[in-house]
């Protein structure tokens, strides 16, 4: 009898609660988010405090969740507060496309796109080393505009089934999008214009993210694969607006933003048409005229006490706490991840380090990502550098929380443009550096491929 | 109320043989102490409704410590909902005859008549509001669907999508003469996309009756003139107003039939459950009503914002008998009915018996908020337009602070019940 399966018969044979006698627990417990982390299931599941705040911090974060769900309105309305609406945008809240603090989605046949846009650009570079905007329809396409001022375009997607299959010989199909617009208010977009379709990513744990060390994430880049493991690992270097230089990226999906605050202040100005002292001008350019001349809702529409306010919320959604039903399935599932090399990429454990917000700092966490840019392949690739960031490379994804996402937003549809329908088909897509541990997952029995995705739906 | 969207502040904790790998082995695999004849709570943590997972019992390794039976405050509080929806229906019903006479008649005085009942039918529906915040019927529908909480009272509401507003004299579905005034081309424009495009339920139904407010000393004055019959508009008003009156009490009926005894309904369900799952969600709803929705969400995000639109009631201008009875469901809750102390299945029954102390230190917290939050400035506005530290905003934050204490007092009766309480932005035992 070998040592694993005399380990199954004891374990079945003292009950699964019988467990904490036998072998040391899994390298990850339960308390992905440190400290600030906390038991949570059901729709809330992503949209509660972190339990380490302190009442002045939970009252902001009451604030800054009433912001989050603010509906900003056009200027002219009685609710001065919150007003400024677009002139072009894409949704009227940070909610709208984050649902309830979780993941956006690529919409339904017949559905309007709710909860992902499309980000854009022209071959080149701006003047701080960022994509170079369209020169009418800026770095985004906002489909939706207040009255008198024409939305810029609809966004189609297609979808195109690529038929695979398993070593075990099960069949699978992956489905890739094909962007177009429709609609396109302000003339054609032109052949070399550059797109990324993105939904919005879920919101926990992100102030966690943002107090790991610049140093740490360094430490783990090995551009030149000095390693010889096959994977990279670059940091992206991207404008800092508030310092006035290069910082490294962290945040968006091509790790394309430095810090929170500019996160946040970017997606208000960018999507909701929201200005700050941060972002201080609405995304309308030069050709743009009736954007140019809507009247603004305020200089800055949104002001810096409420930006503080929904930044502090921003970075103290709590990481739900680890759950399963079978711990042991979940140990091997564990153990199949590292096997399999996941874990080279999607780290699991990082510490954080000193933060101004101390709920955040020096925690043990574990995110299951490295923060770091790699080169996905050409099946992902959307063929926009962004910064450092080239067209193949893509951020490793957080995936705390990936357990509770069809409970949260009642769908598992996974990567940058939500086109994996379900775990198995976003580890199908990995290439490029994540191309050796995809074929092993393709190498699986059923029973393992299964067992690996019970293991990453705990999270 | 629904503030955009909906956001559940259910209690959380999973007690798991997971959650006992990291814990000492005294907390494993502990028994349930209730000689509870109604399903047991699975291994796994599974309560009795299907995919429902047990979020409010604590566990400890010493019988005694639970050692006490709770079924008898479950089921007084089942009774408790039930009659307490049946008076919320009795209200809106009253009310609705109010309305109907005046848009029989529409005059100065049948439409002060209709206003005068809406006021008055609130505070029998404001006492149900404890029954949320746990997924039960008025938050979640029999079939996992969200419950009909958002077209009953979802608020802060974009007026101008249901009627005229200043600057827009076409603006809403009153003036769109393409849209079916019936329940379901109401609801199918319901909140479809942007949350606050509310079109039915309290709210809607007090912005139809009063009009904007712009009058600082006073709430909003529609003329009777608008419910004259004759023109398109003026008829699509009446019919407006009419059909959402009856939607809102269809949707209190139900409720109230969910909660029926002897039927096929929640309320069986919920007495099948372990009853410290069933007596935990109770609890939750109260402290999370009291410490979270009512200290937060009602108070210190409108005290922080200082706009109208954070208002609750802010056409009527009655968003402080909102405060006040949604309160008073609470206290309701812990004295098992509105005002008698002595039932011998209260929560505060059961309480006392257990641990006296803990019982009179919460009527104590109960009396002072009461007080805290009946002493605020009315109308609610005027502590908005307040200057920061001036005497209405205190006594705002004393009102504030006094419900934060009271929240997180339930939680710690739930705790000393067995019952995990979470309520998002206080210190509470969470166990």
């Amino acid at each position: 009898m070998n040592a694993r399966f005399g380990f199954l018969l004891l374990a079945a044979a003292l009950g699964a609660c019988a467990i904490a006698t036998l072998p040391p627990p899994a390298p990850v417990g339960d308390k992905l988010g440190g400290d600030a982390g906390r038991p949570a299931f059901g729709q809330a599941a992503f949209s509660l405090p972190a339990p380490n705040l302190d009442a002045q911090q939970l009252r902001d974060f009451a604030f800054g969740n009433r912001l989050f769900n603010t509906n900003w309105v056009q200027v002219g309305s009685s609710t001065a507060s919150f007003d400024g609406l677009g002139p072009l945008f894409n949704r009227v809240s940070c909610s709208g496309c984050h649902v309830r603090d979780g993941r956006g989605r690529p919409p339904e046949p017949g559905e309007a796109m709710d909860s992902m846009l499309v980000r854009i650009s022209v071959p080149g570079r701006d003047a701080h080393g960022g994509p170079l905007p369209h020169p009418v329809y800026g770095d985004q396409i906002q489909d939706r505009a207040i009255p008198g001022v024409p939305a810029e375009a609809r966004v189609v997607i297609e979808w195109e089934e690529l038929p695979g299959q398993y070593a075990d010989g099960e069949r699978f199909s992956l489905r890739r999008p094909k962007i177009s617009f429709a609609d396109a208010a302000y003339g054609p977009l032109g052949a070399d214009v550059l797109t990324s379709p993105r939904v919005a990513q879920a919101m926990i744990g992100l102030g966690l993210l943002e107090a790991v060390p610049d140093a740490d994430l360094l430490a783990r880049t090995d551009p030149d694969d000095a390693d010889g493991d096959g994977i990279s690992g670059r940091v992206n270097r991207v404008w800092d607006a508030a310092s006035g230089q290069l910082a490294v990226g962290r945040f968006g999906w091509k790790s394309n933003q430095p810090n929170l605050r500019q996160q946040v202040a970017g997606a208000a100005a960018g999507d909701i048409g929201i200005t700050t002292t941060l972002a201080k001008a609405d995304a309308c350019t030069e050709s743009q005229s009736t954007c140019r001349t809507a009247p603004a809702g305020g200089e800055p529409e949104m002001s810096e006490v409420f930006l503080d306010k929904l930044l502090l919320y921003s970075r103290t959604l709590a990481v739900p706490e680890r759950r399963s039903s079978d711990p042991q399935q979940m140990r091997e599932g564990e153990a199949l991840f590292s096997s399999a090399g996941c874990a080279a990429c999607h780290v699991p454990t990082l510490r954080t380090g000193a933060h101004e917000l101390a709920a955040v700092a020096h925690q043990t966490i574990h995110p299951f990502t490295d923060v770091l840019l790699h080169d996905m392949g050409e099946g992902l690739a959307d063929g926009r550098p962004d910064f450092e960031g080239s067209g193949r490379e893509w951020r490793t994804a957080p995936l705390w929380g990936l357990g509770l996402l069809h409970t949260v937003n009642g769908h598992e549809l996974l990567l940058h443009d939500g086109r994996a329908r379900g775990i198995a088909e976003a580890i199908l897509w990995h290439g490029g550096e994540a191309d050796r541990a995809a074929k092993k997952f393709r190498g699986l029995s059923k029973r393992e491929r299964d067992t690996l995705i019970e293991f990453l739906r705990s999270l | 109320m629904t503030r955009n969207h909906i956001k559940l502040w259910t209690g959380l904790g999973s007690f798991t043989c997971v959650a006992a790998v990291a814990t000492p082995p005294a907390t494993v695999d502990v028994p349930v102490f209730d000689a509870a004849p109604g399903p047991m709570l699975a291994q796994g943590g599974e309560g009795g409704e299907g995919e429902m997972p047990s979020s409010y019992r604590l566990l400890s390794a010493d019988p005694q410590t639970y050692g006490f039976d709770v079924r008898p405050q479950v089921q007084h509080y089942a009774k408790l909902v039930h009659t307490s929806y049946r008076a919320a229906v009795a209200g809106a019903v009253q009310m609705q005859s109010a309305i109907q006479a005046m848009l029989d008649q529409p005059s100065a005085e049948t439409l002060a008549a209709a206003r005068a009942n809406w006021v008055a039918a609130r505070p029998a529906y404001l006492v149900t509001e404890v029954f949320r915040f746990y997924d039960g019927p008025i938050d979640v529908g029999a079939d996992g669907a969200p419950g009909p909480e958002p077209r009953i009272n979802a608020w802060p509401l974009n007026e101008a999508h249901i009627d005229a507003v200043r600057g827009q004299p076409r603006a809403g579905l009153v003036w769109d003469a393409a849209v079916p005034l019936t329940r379901e081309g109401i609801l199918a424009r319901d909140q479809v996309s942007d949350e606050a495009d509310v079109t039915s339920g309290w709210h809607a139904i007090e912005f139809l009756l009063w009009g904007q407010d712009f009058n600082p000393a006073g709430p909003g004055e529609r003329p009777h003139s608008d419910y004259l019959p004759g023109t398109s508009d003026r008829d699509r008003r009446r019919l407006y107003l009419a059909t959402v009156t009856e939607m809102l009490v269809t949707d209190l009926r139900a409720l109230e039939a969910a909660w029926a005894p002897d039927a096929d309904n929640y309320r069986q369900r919920f007495l099948a459950l372990e009853p410290r799952e069933a007596l935990g969600r109770a609890i939750n709803g109260a402290a999370n009503l009291v410490g979270h929705e009512l200290a937060a969400e009602r108070l210190s995000v409108a005290l922080d914002s200082g706009d109208q639109e954070d208002e609750h009631s802010c056409f009527s201008d009655s968003t402080h008998q909102d405060h006040l009875y949604d309160l008073r469901g609470a206290q309701n809750l812990w004295l098992g009915s509105s005002g008698d102390a002595t039932l011998p299945d209260s929560l505060r029954a059961l309480t006392q018996k257990i641990d006296p102390a803990l019982a009179a230190r919460t009527d104590a917290l109960f009396t002072q908020a009461l007080a805290a939050v009946a002493l605020m400035d009315q109308p609610f506005e005027t502590i908005l337009r307040a200057a920061p530290g001036s005497p209405p905003r205190q006594r705002a934050e004393a009102a504030v602070a006094a419900l934060q204490a009271l929240g997180a007092q339930l939680a710690r009766v739930g705790k000393r019940l067995g019952v995990l309480v979470i309520v998002p932005g206080i210190d509470t035992a969470t166990g």
